[in-house]
């Protein structure tokens, strides 16, 4: 297994078009990093820069410290699943797995003993005399990932896998795929645009936007600490309320004025906007839906932090329910409890929980509460 | 209107099918029957009696040695030519398909040929060798040089060069649809699994391009073998009926030697060569089909 280094990678095409704008990134051996941002954003550019079927226009990409700008890809030690899974349609899923180890001239009883474990791992024993055409979804899926495995590389990429599967097979394989790794310890580089999948299955998670990295950390860190309003918004679903609020500093009180609704900050973040000169200014509030809370308890608890509300739709979900409602003119969504009493069309009563709250500058859009990566 | 009665159905089927069908029956079956029932008469082309002879002109046909010689030529001519139409049309293909500069200019450009009549391609070739190479190799060789038309072999050279000419670009675009119909992924995979570009193009390309090889070869097979307007035009059978192939024979017996049935006999098994080559091309075509 190995440990990966990218350092100011930056691909630029002949049209003068930056796809990945200075990219950093440190890949410890068995760390699962996932790329994940939205279309466009140039995850799968930096993933092919380091398959090598992209050049890198400028920077330095090493494996286990030997720079691989100019290496070719037969010679990375890499295996990549593709989107499209990129089976060879005139082998039989046997052949498509033993190919990579018989360009290699590997020993056909060390190749049949490979393939066949990779076939155990991943249930395919019975398919190995079958041709891709005649698989399903999931199981062109599991011969892609098979492929990956029997050439036991020193890094598997993965170019987002899982999008082709349904709904259900995909949460499916998102558990094999972790079982995987964890059983084989080994270092992935992950690409998707589902930030579900990029929360269950990294170690680490990097969020890009046109090309540029915003953040890179742990899921958790990713969810509680989101250093940007890009981040904020993209990690978590459904996805964190963010309202405009006007700072009001009035000697230590410190409050946010949205709409018709004053709510107090809690003592560790009215500092940040005394010491950053905010009184006066619009911020942008960022508030997570199970943030928002209808319980009669925390409403008493938190009735200084409360905004008067029209339900406009209610979504029951099963395990909970999704709340829609404008405040200052601005949709929020409350994720609360089944058994909530609140209707369509009912007025309501919101608490938030302003310990939770995250405050962004409306020009930056810098987390100024968690401003660090 | 009741939808599901056999009236509405074969009013349906005549509308759509009728024409196509009628069109199919005037110019293709009829005369195909046509022809056949003129293999049992002695006609001579011209006059208004056509006596019955039964088989007398299969055997005759069995029996031309001219005939034979033709459609030995015709196998000579066809296998070389189906070789290098096919080499130079994938070359070619490839060569289009690689991100060159003003790929689709050469496209265009190989394709032309294909576009120029098979009796106007001869003649200007036929130029081309009798006059302009000659007088190039005269002004290297300081002598006279003959034209390659003038010997046996150098006709049957020229009638393959000029067909390669003519149909290798028309194969290049069947080419140029197989290359194009391989997916980059897999070429892609190919080359993180290990391969290099002769490996990819011999493990994953080609086997993937089977559809366009069974295509260009077969429907070169049968070009050949029907093949005309060049050979009348280039060679006209010359010299000494030297480059005389299976379909110059069986028009000369026919129109020239006024033995009509014979001549009519002989397209027959002509016919049946091209049927056997055609089926096998479906039945070989549709054996390997991949599907991704």
């Amino acid at each position: 297994m190995a440990s990966l280094s990218l350092k100011g990678i930056q691909k630029i095409y002949p049209n003068g078009y930056h796809a990945v704008t200075d990219f950093n990134l440190e890949v410890a051996d068995k760390e699962f990093i996932i790329f994940v941002g939205p279309s466009g954003c140039g995850k799968s550019t930096t993933l092919r820069m380091i398959a090598g079927l992209e050049d890198i226009s400028e920077g330095e990409f090493r494996i286990d410290g030997v720079l691989m700008n100019d290496v070719e890809p037969k010679d990375r030690d890499i295996a990549m699943v593709f989107q499209s899974y990129a089976l060879y349609p005139h082998m039989t899923v046997y052949d498509n797995m033993a190919f990579a180890l018989k360009l290699r001239n590997v020993p056909k009883d060390e190749i049949d003993a490979k393939v066949r474990e990779a076939a155990k791992i991943l249930d395919l024993e019975k398919l190995l005399d079958r041709k891709p055409k005649a698989l399903s979804g999931g199981q062109r899926q599991r011969v892609a990932m098979g492929r990956a495995i029997v050439r036991s590389p020193k890094v598997f990429l993965m170019d987002e896998p899982l999008s082709n599967l349904d709904a259900k097979l995909r949460v499916q394989m998102r558990t094999e795929i972790s079982k995987l790794h964890e059983k084989l310890g080994t270092t992935i580089i992950y690409v998707t645009h589902d930030q579900t999948e990029a929360m269950t299955l990294g170690t680490r998670i990097v969020v890009m936007k046109d090309g540029i990295v915003q953040q890179i950390n742990t899921p958790e860190h990713l969810y509680n600490k989101p250093c940007n309003l890009f981040v904020a918004g993209f990690i978590g679903s459904p996805q964190m309320n963010f309202i405009d609020a006007v700072v009001n500093v009035d000697g230590d009180k410190v409050t946010l004025t949205v709409g018709d609704n004053v709510l107090n900050v809690p003592d560790e973040e009215k500092q940040v906007l005394i010491d950053g000169g905010y009184d006066g200014k619009t911020v942008v509030l960022g508030i997570r839906p199970e943030n928002i809370s209808d319980d009669p308890a925390f409403l008493v608890e938190n009735g200084d932090h409360t905004v008067s509300t029209t339900i406009k739709v209610r979504e029951m979900l099963g395990a909970e329910v999704f709340l829609y409602f404008d405040v200052a003119g601005t949709q929020m969504t409350a994720r609360v409890a089944p058994d909530s009493p609140l209707k369509t069309g009912d007025a309501a009563k919101l608490a938030f929980d302003m310990e939770k709250i995250h405050l962004f500058d409306k020009e930056t859009e810098k987390n100024l509460l968690h401003p660090e990566w | 209107m009741e939808r599901n009665t056999i009236s509405y159905k074969s009013k349906q089927f005549l509308m759509f099918a009728g024409p196509a069908l009628i069109l199919f029956c005037m110019v293709i079956i009829i005369p195909f029957i046509y022809g056949l029932y003129l293999t049992f008469t002695s006609w001579d082309g011209v006059s208004a009696e056509k006596p019955l002879v039964g088989f007398a002109n299969y055997v005759s046909a069995f029996k031309d040695a001219y005939f034979w010689a033709s459609m030995g030529r015709t196998i000579i001519y066809s296998a070389f030519a189906v070789i290098f139409v096919n080499a130079v049309a994938f070359a070619l293909a490839y060569l289009v398909t690689s991100g060159i500069k003003g790929q689709n200019f050469f496209r265009a450009g190989f394709f032309i040929p294909n576009l120029i009549g098979g009796i106007v391609l001869g003649y200007v070739w036929k130029f081309v060798f009798n006059r302009a190479f000659v007088a190039i190799g005269a002004a290297f060789t300081d002598g006279t040089v003959p034209s390659l038309l003038s010997s046996t072999g150098g006709a049957m050279f020229c009638l393959i060069l000029v067909s390669v000419w003519q149909y290798a670009g028309y194969m290049m675009l069947i080419y140029v649809a197989g290359f194009m119909g391989v997916s980059d992924s897999l070429k892609e995979a190919a080359m993180i699994d290990g391969c290099t570009p002769s490996q990819a193009m011999r493990n994953v390309t080609i086997p993937l391009m089977r559809t366009s090889f069974v295509t260009c070869i077969f429907l070169s097979i049968t070009r050949c073998f029907v093949v005309y307007d060049v050979n009348l035009s280039l060679t006209n059978g010359e010299p000494f009926n030297s480059s005389v192939l299976a379909a110059m024979h069986v028009y000369n017996k026919a129109f020239i030697y006024k033995d009509f049935g014979t001549g009519q006999a002989e397209a027959l098994i002509l016919f049946v060569v091209c049927a056997i080559i055609g089926i096998a091309q479906v039945y070989i075509g549709k054996k390997g089909e991949v599907e991704a």
